[in-house]
């Protein structure tokens, strides 16, 4: 049993896997690794073990700046009326076929 | 992919948690309308920990499910089943890790989760406190084992809480192939000669209760089950669970000529599912408790690897902070 | 149709390839579930399946051409000890992370020119298994380098360990360079091994050790007594069911 003072933690990172040539990188998840080098080729092992990428980027967890969930609504509930925005919003006469 | 009853609480172990009632309230309504709770959103005290208790136990369970089907990667009996079961133990590491991120997104590290798990103060699926003594296990597990760990894990990719519930996406999809393995040594065993057929016949005799009890007690003996269902954790309950398993299992058992060691399953027209017995629910307790077969062996197996490894994760990071060091240096002198 | 999946390579060094990929393999495989830290229990099995997969096609090549139903199975399970043509250090134990990563760079960066100039021989068969394994192992040889480095750069502990593990090794790499393997030119696969080793030596302030005459007799004998203990744990199973499928 370990007695002695608890372990120090290990950087986490997260991971963002490219699945194919032409796509985004897309958020995966994340791993404990001492390094960003060495996050990159463990990052390999553990997320592409079935052929799932082409390309992979790892950011450190703590660099990662994200919006604050109480202010979703104030954010993003306005953009929900600008529905001109949207090809849809518009009549286009059936004479005039596809635009 | 390894559960059990999710979220087993031995009584007397954990305090309830007061919460804020209008929290409880706005966070209620969320959940009914299907919403998803992503980490940084307000959540209740009390979801908040029944989860990272659920999450870590599910770890922990995938990491030391690693260790008995482990014992037999180096006595595979050919090449192929070598390279299969190393592949598969491989990936239970990997769905360790991906749940062990999910606990992590809820403010917890890993270590404290993995010390937790040494000093015993976690559990884990207490199915991983039986031996594996023939190769026949490995089949087992597979089959039934894994079986019943997809009943339990696909309505937990519905879960409410959008971490966990991403990575039991990713864990089921790889999962997929575990049961067919297990399957498939069995057949090939139920197929072979009457050594190996025996070899079949006794691993089942010995893992179907023991398989059984993994779907937790029963829906009138769970105190926890109303809260994680309320909060959309837990999707379908524990019996309706094992039915399920029962009703899939008994005619794969037929067709490979195998015997449930159980002769109370039946067929019931009325209820249109299978009869079985009674589980020796204090043989469960026994063993959630610590008194399995293997309950010490697993931990300090756990321990060793851990406490062996100190030294090269020690090693990393002194590398890495050197490096990072020199680097800083490098820039300061262009 | 069938000619030309049979490679015309000697037997001896198919073997000498296969044997070691697939007692590496065996050795790295005990690691799984046990690894320092999960993330690198996950990483070391992908060595390990890099491994036995060679093995595995390099078997089926000598049973392909052996015939009567002989299997890579047959090969791997019922043949005795002593017919195992293996490079000696991959039947040792385990030991420490650091004696298991030197050990991984040391064949790696062996492996690495063996695999390249196979995978642009004449030999179809042995090259098409070539040209997968080299980028094998030169992710292995990434892997196992970097830990090197980081234990002979990192704390006082890593550093005594990986002198150590390099002290007791450094005598098998004797048989390594001198092993022939036919379709390779041995003068370029050997320095380009010390090359790739100095690299990471030098990174790691590590010195090389002087490399030793041939092995001694007592060196001979532990390989050999770690192999037959490795072999009766992996055949036992199939050897008390001869003839059965699994």
């Amino acid at each position: 049993m370990t007695t002695e003072a608890p372990e120090a933690v290990t950087p986490l990172f997260e991971v963002f896997v490219r699945s194919k040539q032409g796509l985004d990188h897309k958020h995966v998840g994340s791993l404990h690794a001492s390094d960003a080098q060495h996050a990159l080729t463990l990052a390999r092992d553990v997320y592409t073990r079935r052929q799932e990428g082409v390309s992979i980027w790892v950011v450190p967890s703590n660099a990662i700046t994200a919006s604050d969930p109480a202010l979703k609504s104030d954010n993003f509930d306005p953009m929900a009326s600008k529905v001109y925005r949207h090809p849809t919003f518009y009549d286009i006469p059936d004479e005039i076929g596809h635009m | 992919m390894y559960t059990q009853a999710f979220d087993i609480v031995v009584a007397g172990e954990t305090s309830p948690v007061a919460d804020d009632g209008d929290v409880q309230t706005a966070f209620l309504a969320r959940i009914a309308r299907d919403e998803k709770i992503e980490p940084q959103d307000a959540m209740p005290e009390a979801y908040r920990k029944t989860l990272i208790r659920q999450i870590s136990q599910h770890a922990h369970s995938e990491v030391v499910g690693m260790l008995p089907e482990g014992g037999w990667i180096t006595r595979a009996p050919s090449l192929k089943r070598k390279e299969i079961l190393l592949a598969k133990v491989q990936d239970e590491g990997g769905h360790g890790l991906y749940l062990y991120s999910a606990a992590e997104t809820l403010g917890v590290t890993r270590e404290s989760l993995v010390e937790a798990l040494h000093a015993g103060k976690a559990k884990y699926s207490s199915i991983f406190n039986y031996p594996t003594e023939t190769w026949a296990d490995i089949g087992t597990i597979g089959w039934l084992v894994d079986g019943a760990a997809i009943m339990n894990q696909v309505p937990l990719c519905r879960c409410s809480y959008g971490p966990y519930a991403r990575a039991m996406i990713r864990i089921c999809k790889e999962e997929s192939f575990h049961q067919r393995q297990g399957f498939d040594i069995v057949r090939s065993l139920c197929e072979g000669t009457p050594a190996q057929k025996a070899m079949a016949q006794e691993s089942i005799n010995r893992w179907w209760w023991p398989t059984l009890m993994m779907f937790g007690p029963h829906d009138s003996d769970s105190t926890h089950t109303g809260e994680a269902t309320d909060w959309g954790i837990k999707r379908i309950s524990n019996d309706a669970l094992r039915q399920k398993f029962v009703d899939v299992t008994v005619p794969q058992a037929a067709f490979l000529g195998l015997t449930l060691p159980d002769s109370a399953i039946m067929w019931n027209a009325e209820r249109g599912h299978y009869d079985f017995g009674k589980i020796d629910w204090d043989e469960f307790w026994r063993v959630v408790k610590g008194d399995g077969p293997c309950n010490a062996a697993r931990v300090s197996d756990r321990v060793a690897a851990f406490d062996e490894g100190r030294w090269v994760r020690e090693a990393a990071a002194a590398h890495a902070a050197k490096s990072a060091l020199s680097k800083a240096s490098l820039k300061v002198a262009a | 149709m069938a000619e030309s999946r049979l490679t015309a390579l000697p037997e001896s060094t198919l073997l000498t390839l296969a044997d070691t990929c697939l007692l590496w393999g065996h050795r790295l495989s005990e690691w799984c579930g046990h690894g320092p830290v999960l993330e690198e229990d996950i990483a070391l099995t992908n060595t390990a399946l890099d491994l036995i997969g060679q093995a595995r096609a390099l078997l089926q090549l000598v049973a392909l051409r052996r015939g009567d139903e002989v299997t890579e199975d047959a090969l791997a399970y019922f043949r005795e000890p002593e017919a195992f043509c293996n490079l000696m250090m991959v039947a040792l134990p385990n030991g420490d992370y650091a004696l298991t990563m030197a050990r991984s760079m040391l064949l790696a960066a062996w492996f690495v020119p063996v695999w390249d100039s196979l995978a642009q021989g004449t030999d179809r068969p042995l090259a098409n298994i070539a040209a997968d394994a080299v980028k094998e192992s030169r992710v292995q040889l990434r892997h196992a380098s970097d830990w090197v480095l980081r234990f002979g750069d990192g704390t006082d502990e890593s550093r005594r360990r990986i002198e150590s593990a390099l002290v007791s090794l450094w005598p098998y790499c004797d048989e390594l360079l001198a092993t022939t393997v036919d379709g390779t030119d041995q003068a370029e696969r050997n320095a380009s091994w010390r090359a790739s080793i100095q690299a990471t030596f030098d990174a790691a302030t590590l010195s090389m050790p002087a490399l030793p005459d041939a092995a001694t007799n007592l060196l001979t004998a532990t390989a050999s007594a770690s192999r037959l203990t490795l072999l009766a744990e992996m055949q036992s199973l199939a050897r008390q069911h001869p003839g059965a499928s699994w």
